[in-house]
This record gives structure tokens, C-alpha cells and sequence, in this order.
């Protein structure tokens, strides 16, 4: 399946919007794994994802198109 | 509740003292209103590492952002007996001493819209998908955390 990948914040700097093939990744916490391996500077920060404009809370299953947003602490205000 | 639309609290750029003072004076016509809070966030001058900070730029997950804070528009009306409550948020680069946040409460007695008014500041805060990026004055940045 093929998902679309944003970030945010610092992860910007490291990971440009982008598409990416999955095989053998089916749910979000296989994908942290995914990317954390792909992107080693993701391993030490502490971030949230979001599928389809929704911030997962406990691992979600992945479809094909899906948005995922990788996204740092919150720093507005 | 659960039907009013989305309001957009982002605008590119600072905040205008005159729009504020603007916004309070449109409230002159409500008068079953007897308080307001206001909370004005400004952009603060920092020193770190001996480079002072000269603006922030932010950035939002804006569609994302704006769900979330219609969500809590919603809780903090269900909990508190407000009037009115306006939100305004910037977005880009806002430079040192010019404001980046403008939250407005109002009701018919003070506690309520003080209350609300932190209330919604520390949730804007802790909540919402929003980025500031501290740039100094040599051109260098980093990521702003929030306390």
C-alpha cells in the first residue's frame, strides 16, 4: 500500500512531505518502527502521529492513501 | 452546540493592539455581560546560549488544529456560563515584543470568564498542533518548547 507522509515542526527539517511504499506494515506502531528505522534522527525525539487529521491515541490499522502527519510537542502560543 | 461551524482562530502575522481594543469595544452593546479576561501572549526577547531571540515563526497542522479547538470551544461553554469567548492565534513569523496569541472570555459575573480564559490558554498550549520556531538574531534558529 502506498501512504502519504507530513511532518512538522524540527521533523520537517529531517523528513520532506513525501509517499511511501509499505509492504509488511499494517498498523501505526509497525510504522513507528518503519520509521524510525528510515529516519534514525526520529528514534530520539518524542513525537505523535496522526492518521487522516486524527491523533492516534493506541495503534491504528493503515489503508491505502492514508495522511500520516509525524508531528513533535506542541509548541503554539 | 455540536452544529456551529468551525472558526478559523489563524491569522498571518501579529496582533494588532488596535484590533484588540477594537474587539473589546464591540462589546459595549452586550450588556448582560459584567467581565471579560483577556490573555495577550507577546513574543518574549529570550536569551539562550548568549543569542537573543528576535522573532517566532509558527506553523500549524491548521485543519487539525481547528477541529481540536472547536472541541474545546465546546467543553469549556458546556463547563463555564460564558457570553462570548473569541480565540486568535498567529501564524509566521511574529518578531519580539508583538503579540501571537489574543484570547477574549466574557460572562455576566468575573469568575467564570477568568476561569475559561486559563482554562483555554493552557489547552491552546498543550493541544493544539502548532510550532514556534525561535529565530535569533544571527539567522540561526531552534524549536521552541513549551513550559
Amino acid at each position: 500500500m502506498e501512504i502519504e507522509v507530513i511532518s512538522f515542526g524540527k521533523i520537517a527539517e529531517f523528513i520532506p512531505q513525501q509517499k511511501i511504499s509499505l509492504s509488511n506494515v499494517s498498523n501505526t506502531d509497525e510504522l513507528k518502527v518503519y520509521l524510525e528505522k528510515d529516519f534514525p534522527a526520529l528514534a530520539g525525539i518524542k513525537y505523535k502521529l496522526a492518521l487522516n487529521k486524527n491523533i492516534v491515541q493506541s495503534t491504528l490499522n493503515l489503508n491505502n492513501n492514508d495522511v500520516i502527519a509525524i508531528m513533535p510537542p506542541f509548541s503554539g502560543g | 452546540m455540536s452544529d456551529k461551524k468551525i472558526k478559523n482562530i489563524f491569522s498571518k502575522g501579529a496582533i494588532s493592539p488596535l484590533f484588540i481594543a477594537d474587539s473589546i469595544s464591540k462589546h459595549s452593546s452586550k450588556t448582560n455581560i459584567g467581565g471579560h479576561s483577556i490573555f495577550m501572549g507577546q513574543v518574549r526577547k529570550d536569551e539562550i546560549d548568549g543569542k537573543l531571540v528576535a522573532a517566532i515563526e509558527y506553523t500549524a497542522y491548521e485543519e487539525l488544529a481547528l477541529n481540536k479547538m472547536h472541541e474545546i470551544r465546546e467543553e469549556i461553554f458546556n463547563k463555564y456560563p460564558l457570553s462570548c469567548m473569541h480565540i486568535h492565534h498567529s501564524l509566521g513569523t511574529i518578531k519580539a515584543g508583538e503579540l501571537c496569541l489574543f484570547v477574549f472570555t466574557s460572562s455576566a459575573h468575573r469568575k467564570p470568564a477568568i476561569d475559561a480564559c486559563t482554562e483555554v490558554v493552557e489547552r491552546i498550549k498543550a493541544e493544539l498542533p502548532i510550532w514556534g520556531k525561535e529565530i535569533f538574531e544571527n539567522d540561526t534558529h531552534q524549536w521552541k518548547e513549551n513550559i
